[in-house]
């Protein structure tokens, strides 16, 4: 509560001066020099994707788009982003980027030009992807192929609208991800973690939120959220809930390879997408460890 | 005592969703509700076979098949006319505006159903790791022929020879991404 009061705060008091300190603020940490050493693994870095969500959140599935041309909207509470085009396209897509380039926007956030994105792209939970993840990832970006589709321009109000004001936005909210394994814990557990506090992300949407969109981790991890995009919401995921609602490592993990829930339903909307672009791809391995996490207690 | 309280809260938690959701409604939407609530309990009732946690059974099987066909394809599609959205519908206006991936998937899942039936004495063969196979066995992003990107029915491109021949698990879970794919797109959320 005290960021976003602090960073109402800073947003508030931005004048022009204001602004052009923020576009002054130097962000980001240089890359890796070994990255373009790395050979990456298409196979691996396509797996990672499914997981990541890039393909559920870049592909137009509702409007018919190619895969990963981007455009889907999302109706923040500041205004409207589009999901940029990450095809291969030199001109709209990321076909003239290095894998520098691609890094540093999937780890850090960070536009080749240094601009911030914003944080609708779930960049935070994918800061500590290793390098020779980020070479498999751009291995398998590199074989979809281009698409000569304009990406669309965010939509968004004063103050939005000026990406400095995300630095503010990063000084307040970005944390590192809770990935790193627990000495001692179980491997299972532990890959769980790594992959819902990373890749693929359910604290994203799953995790309530302040009113100046950040997650607020100390006291709604998990609890769900009702500030979604497009009004969405997402049930609370603690351990306690799905337990509750008739949830087991195994009915969770058939749940996120084929959308049946414990009552026999089967997943719509957002939650469907999860699983069909994403989840179902994933080894009974990482579903089972993704389960196992959740069902445990995880703080 | 205070067992019991959390076995009725449990309970309740687990169906007061759908009969919220579903009261209030009439005529053609009342049909198709009790129409996918009576897929609910079959698919509850047949997953335990379907993961081998119970005995085979390819009577169950086919008689689930039975089940899902008489409530798909037209039989599905019929239920709903034009102007049946709105309230207490949970049915999205993209089941009109996109009418026609709307009644492919109805019939995409009619088809697999009879699919299923084919399969019914293949028995299971366990799915492990369906989707990927077909995502790694390809060294593109595009995952083959899964029909992943444009697409949304896992089963769309399979013929009835293939089903037939398929472990009736491998069936089943395509129809259970069916199902998803259509409420991915054709269902409302839950309020």
């Amino acid at each position: 509560m005290r960021k976003s009061f602090l960073g109402l705060v800073a947003i508030a008091s931005l004048g022009a001066t204001g602004l052009a300190a923020l576009a002054a603020w130097p962000v980001g940490v240089p890359t890796s020099s070994r990255l373009s050493e790395l050979s990456g693994n298409v196979a691996q870095g396509a797996y990672l994707a499914r997981a990541s969500g890039c393909i559920a959140c870049h592909t137009n599935i509702e409007g018919g788009g190619a895969p990963l041309a981007g455009g889907v909207a999302l109706e923040t509470p500041f205004g409207t982003l589009y999901s940029p085009n990450l095809t291969t396209d030199p001109e709209h897509g990321l076909g003239d980027w290095k894998i520098e380039d691609f890094a540093r926007a999937v780890r850090q956030g960070l536009s080749p030009e240094g601009q911030p994105y914003y944080p609708a792209f779930t960049y935070p939970f994918y800061q500590n992807f290793t390098d020779q993840q980020i070479a498999d990832l751009w291995a398998a970006f590199q074989t979809v192929p281009a698409v000569a589709e304009q990406s669309v321009e965010p939509d968004m109000p004063f103050p939005f609208n000026q990406r400095a004001t995300l630095k503010v936005w990063r000084a307040l909210y970005l944390d590192p991800p809770r990935t790193d394994p627990v000495p001692d814990a179980d491997p299972v557990w532990n890959r769980g973690k790594e992959l819902v506090e990373g890749a693929t992300h359910c604290g994203a949407c799953h995790t309530g939120r302040t009113f100046l969109g950040g997650r607020d981790y100390e006291n709604q991890h998990f609890k769900g959220s009702d500030m979604l995009p497009g009004g969405g919401k997402a049930p609370a995921i603690d351990t306690g809930t799905l337990v509750s609602r008739g949830w087991d490592i195994d009915n969770l993990a058939y749940a996120l390879r084929t959308g049946i829930t414990p009552s026999g339903d089967a997943f719509g909307n957002a939650m469907g997408e999860v699983v069909l672009y994403g989840t179902k791809f994933l080894g009974d391995d990482d579903l089972t460890a993704i389960a196992t996490y959740l069902l445990d207690e995880h703080g | 005592m205070k067992l019991s309280k959390i076995v009725i809260v449990i309970a309740f938690a687990g169906t007061s969703g759908a009969v919220l959701a579903h009261s209030g409604a009439t005529g053609v939407v009342k049909e198709r509700m009790d129409g996918m609530s009576a897929l609910e309990k079959s698919v509850k009732a047949i997953t335990p076979i379907m993961r081998g946690k119970d005995d085979y059974d390819a009577d169950k099987v086919r008689a689930f098949a039975e089940d899902v066909a008489t409530h798909s394809g037209e039989a599905m599609t019929r239920l709903f006319p034009a102007g049946s959205g709105g309230m207490p519908s949970e049915a999205k206006d993209a089941v009109w505006s996109d009418w026609e991936e709307f009644a492919s998937l109805a019939e995409d899942l009619h088809r697999l159903s009879e699919g299923l039936g084919m399969a019914a004495d293949n028995g299971i063969g366990g799915v492990s790791g369906a989707g990927s196979a077909s995502m790694m066995g390809t060294d593109t992003m595009m995952g083959g022929q899964t029909g992943m990107m444009g697409d949304a029915s896992p089963g769309a491109m399979i013929g009835f020879e293939e089903l037939a021949e398929m472990p009736a698990d491998a069936v089943f879970t395509m129809i259970a991404q069916t199902c998803s794919a259509c409420h991915t797109k054709y269902r409302a959320e839950s309020k």
